[in-house]
């Protein structure tokens, strides 16, 4: 009888996780505490950082992976894995597009159609990253995955590694809400550093109003054009528009509702908390996560310069009076609403009457745009 | 009104119908093998000649009811319903008949329809020309058709150099003698015609722009292209918006577009302008300087839904 009581409780030792723990476990676990801290304490992006957090706490809990016990997210037909099928399978993404466009006033880029161009040079942040993560010794889907950090997207980031480079999905992930949460702090000095004084006070003439009409048309037309074009990025454009269509068509407004904010919601803590579980160790402490962390810093700052350099270059061709304001080039990365809104404070910081919030918008939402336009040329090239 | 919206729907789901019923176009002949000496045996363990089919889509593809035939004659037959006599139908109700993306499957030319769905109820004949086609549904339109050359030998097949594709830019090159004597002329029954271990593109991509200009700038030229139409496309909306706009807004004053413009400044309507003349007669009126007692009470109007009723919840949501 008590070799028994003392076998099952040996075979139960063996089951905890005290007994399968290794330090890649706790260094794992520490993360994960490190980013609910941050979320918490610092408000770093906590809608996300809570959940991937939470999620790394959850992923990373040591369990004997021999014991078939089907609880691990990479375990086929455990719970963790039928809600990562989302991610591997690319739906959740999508689903957040839904609730973007739903949530997404296009008005000011419709008002002003040239901002469009400030987004798409932004997106010059991805492919210098992509050059120097091929320099680095990635290989090129891998350095397609990685580079897509530099959009400032963090759903367009999970779908394009989740077909490109599954096994750095999460580091990816990571990489790019951690700088959409640092924007405030990285954007500012660039900013700065390509701008003259002069530049910093040019006053924007106010945008016209914009007809219901031009709002309903503007996805539609959106979804064809841009589609045409890149049909790879169908998934991610064609729910963005159809979300943006439910806002703006006037009869679909509980549909908007839900996608913008219940379906979102769910959305954002099933990808936040499995994305965040599927950062196992073996996979996370590795040499190439920090190369992914170096190379989504790199594409970031490219980014955002190239933004402001493009309304640099950009204001050379316009009037005098249509000048453009080059501190609103940071915002062609996505990153929404927030580079939109340093564009704003820095504005503001120079003159006080001078608001840039809605030109800021512009290119704000383009870079949106433009970022999924370019996941899917990505995606066509080398998926 | 709604008669004729009716009846434009009616005609917009029967387009779809036709659209969707389409979708086998994907389906290729892609190996065929006429005299079968030493190569695979079917489920009785017989070799006969063998017919594999490709789904060249990406996503699965229901084969029942397309129809397989090595009789040419059905072309000068008219008639859908004779045409099908001359055919094998593949049968419906068969799990097996749908294919998963970029999948195969074997048809044993053996003229025993009763062994089974993959049996047909035709033979080829070694020593001539055997034409193959399938057809669709209706048995009217070719899906797929190709002529075996009465010169393939014993246990070879003819096939497809690369799996359901044509060779566009030169045809000759689609279809090839395999033999099973070199490692590119294995004969590859249910499986690929080429055998990959990795991603082409990518290994395209690493061996030809090792540095990543050429995809940067193919790839901005994309974007910018996608981004450009877009802006065009709604500078040009923006400016049939604005006439449009004038066009009404005249219409309305009982005068023309031309006088309209002429009495009125472009600039007086904006925003800055309006908040800076509130902005002065507020201060000027001194307007509102016992704001912060004034109680204002507005009628909301709630839209009703009966999903979100309390009237149909069970109990009352705990509020703190």
């Amino acid at each position: 009888m008590t070799e028994f009581f003392i076998s099952n409780l040996q075979d139960f030792w063996h089951l905890t996780g005290f007994y399968n723990a290794t330090w890649e476990h706790f260094v794992m676990l520490a993360v994960g505490l490190f980013f609910i801290w941050l979320a918490i304490k610092k408000d770093f992006e906590p809608m996300l950082l809570v959940p991937i957090g939470f999620g790394m706490l959850i992923g990373n809990i040591p369990f004997n992976t021999e014991a078939g016990l089907e609880i691990g997210i990479y375990e086929e037909g455990s719970v963790l894995n039928i809600l990562y099928n989302g991610v591997s399978a690319g739906w959740y993404p999508p689903l957040i597009f839904l609730g973007i466009g739903a949530m997404t006033d296009f008005s000011a880029l419709i008002a002003n159609p040239k901002l469009m161009l400030i987004g798409a040079a932004a997106q010059f942040g991805i492919f210098g990253a992509y050059m120097v993560a091929l320099l680095l010794g990635f290989e090129p889907d891998q350095a397609g995955a990685i580079a897509i950090i530099g959009g400032a997207d963090g759903p367009t980031a999970i779908f394009l590694s989740s077909k490109l480079a599954p096994n750095l999905m999460g580091a990816i992930a990571v990489s790019a809400y951690s700088y959409m949460a640092l924007v405030p702090v990285i954007q500012p000095p660039i900013m700065r550093l390509f701008t003259t004084k002069k530049e910093r006070l040019i006053k924007m003439k106010p945008a016209r109003a914009v007809s219901q009409n031009e709002k309903i048309i503007f996805p539609i037309i959106g979804l064809l054009l841009t589609c045409f074009v890149v049909p790879s990025g169908i998934p991610l454009l064609g729910m963005l528009f159809f979300g943006n269509l439910l806002r703006e068509c006037g009869v679909t407004t509980r549909l908007a509702k839900t996608a913008s904010n219940a379906l979102t919601d769910i959305v954002t803590i099933l990808l936040g908390m499995t994305v965040g579980a599927s950062t196992q160790a073996s996979q996370f402490l590795t040499a190439e996560t920090i190369g992914i962390f170096a190379l989504g810093f790199m594409a970031f700052i490219i980014a955002s310069s190239s933004g402001v350099l493009f309304v640099k270059l950009f204001n050379l061709f316009l009037p005098k009076s249509k000048k453009i304001n080059p501190l609103i080039g940071n915002a062609g990365v996505s990153a929404v609403p927030m580079s939109a809104r340093i564009s704003n404070n820095l504005g503001l910081e120079y003159d006080p009457s001078n608001y840039l919030l809605m030109h800021a918008m512009g290119p704000n939402v383009s870079g949106v745009i433009g970022s999924a336009v370019a996941a899917g040329v990505l995606l066509g090239f080398l998926a | 009104m709604k008669k004729k919206l009716s009846t434009i729907l009616l005609i917009m789901v029967a387009c779809v119908g036709v659209a969707t019923a389409q979708t086998r176009g994907a389906l290729r002949i892609n190996e065929i093998m006429v005299q079968n000496e030493n190569s695979v045996v079917d489920d009785y363990g017989c070799r006969s000649a063998w017919v594999e089919l490709f789904n060249s889509s990406y996503a699965p593809l229901e084969i029942s009811s397309v129809y397989i035939t090595n009789n040419k004659d059905v072309l000068n037959v008219s008639d859908a319903q004779e045409r099908k006599k001359m055919m094998y139908a593949v049968p419906l109700g068969d799990v097996n008949t749908k294919m998963p993306k970029r999948q195969h499957v074997i048809f044993w030319a053996d003229g025993q329809p009763t062994r089974g769905t993959f049996h047909t109820n035709f033979t080829l004949t070694p020593g001539q020309d055997n034409w193959v086609g399938i057809f669709d549904a209706s048995g009217l339109n070719v899906i797929d058709s190709i002529t075996v050359p009465a010169s393939l030998l014993a246990n070879t097949t003819y096939a497809r150099a690369i799996d359901g594709k044509d060779n566009e830019t030169n045809p000759a090159l689609t279809w090839e003698v395999r033999d099973n004597l070199t490692p590119t002329s294995y004969i590859t029954p249910s499986s690929n015609n080429i055998i990959t271990d990795s991603n082409t593109k990518v290994e395209t991509f690493k061996t030809q722009d090792e540095n990543g200009f050429a995809m940067t700038i193919m790839a901005m030229c994309i974007v910018f292209s996608a981004l450009l139409l877009l802006c065009v496309c709604f500078f040009v909306i923006s400016k049939i918006g604005e006439r449009i706009s004038k066009r009404n807004k005249a219409k309305s004053h009982g005068t023309s577009v031309s006088e309209l413009s002429r009495s009125e400044h472009s600039d007086h309507d904006s925003g800055e302008e309006i908040a800076a003349i509130v902005m002065a007669l507020h201060e000027h009126l001194d307007a509102h300087d016992q704001e912060n007692t004034i109680l204002t009470i507005n009628k909301v109007k709630k839209a009703y839904s009966p999903w979100s009723s309390k009237i149909y919840g069970l109990r009352e949501v705990p509020r703190r």
